[in-house]
């Protein structure tokens, strides 16, 4: 049973005991099924959901470049965003689009890191999963 | 020929489904069921970087592949993937 896992406890698939043959498929066949959970749906709610950079529980921590957050006034990071980030604003930034009004590039890049750090529970997050859904 | 990179796979929850594979993407809090060779091009693309033909190469070193498919169904796979926000371009 161990062996047939790896480090993690996964079963190892890149690593059969055996050589195994891999059906790689035809052109049209199609090989992956996305379960969308049932968040905003629409255009417009996508569009006009919003993200706090940070979230209300972190208030008043800074933005590092990377994303992570760190005590106000750490030097090379930003303040916080003065209001709460619209989904189409941050759908043009992660899209390497204009900053938001009034944010400036350098804090814009922090702030999309941030954003793309988001995880469930976070606030903000189902705005950014939203975003990032296939249509 | 496009260079596909995955996200890395501490962001991935995976189970095994009896041949299928059930993902879940916590970057986008979607959940994906993928069948071969979605799982194994996700794995070769963890040892970082590759266009189609660098991912075949990899894929070829563990599995047995029928050569009349080659990396133009590799591509059709990637971009299955890239749709579903699994893969992206460098």
């Amino acid at each position: 049973m161990s062996e047939s896992k790896d480090s993690e406890g996964r079963d190892s698939l890149a690593m059969p005991s055996r050589r195994t043959v891999l059906v790689l498929g035809a052109a049209a066949a199609s090989t992956v099924v996305t379960i969308r959970p049932a968040l905003a749906q629409t255009a417009g709610s996508v569009l006009n959901c919003q993200i706090p950079v940070p979230s209300p529980q972190a208030g008043g921590q800074y933005i590092a470049a990377d994303g992570s957050l760190v005590a106000p006034g750490t030097p090379g990071s930003f303040a916080p965003a003065t209001r709460p980030l619209t989904g189409e604003e941050v759908k043009v930034m992660l899209n390497g689009g204009p900053s938001p009004a009034g944010v400036d590039p350098q804090s814009a890049q922090a702030y999309a890191n941030y954003i793309r750090r988001l995880q469930a529970g976070m606030s903000g997050f189902t705005c950014y999963a939203s975003l990032q859904m296939p249509r | 020929m496009p260079r596909y990179m995955a996200d890395p796979q501490d962001k991935l929850r995976r189970v095994e489904l009896d041949g299928l594979t059930a993902l879940f993407h916590e970057p986008s809090g979607m959940t994906h069921i993928i069948a071969p060779p979605a799982p194994q091009i996700l794995d070769t693309l963890a040892q970082g970087p590759a266009d189609a033909a660098e991912i075949l190469a990899r894929i070829m070193q563990s599995f047995e592949v029928d050569r009349t498919q080659g990396s133009e169904a590799v591509e059709a796979r990637l971009a299955e993937l890239e749709t579903a926000g699994l893969v992206s371009r460098l």
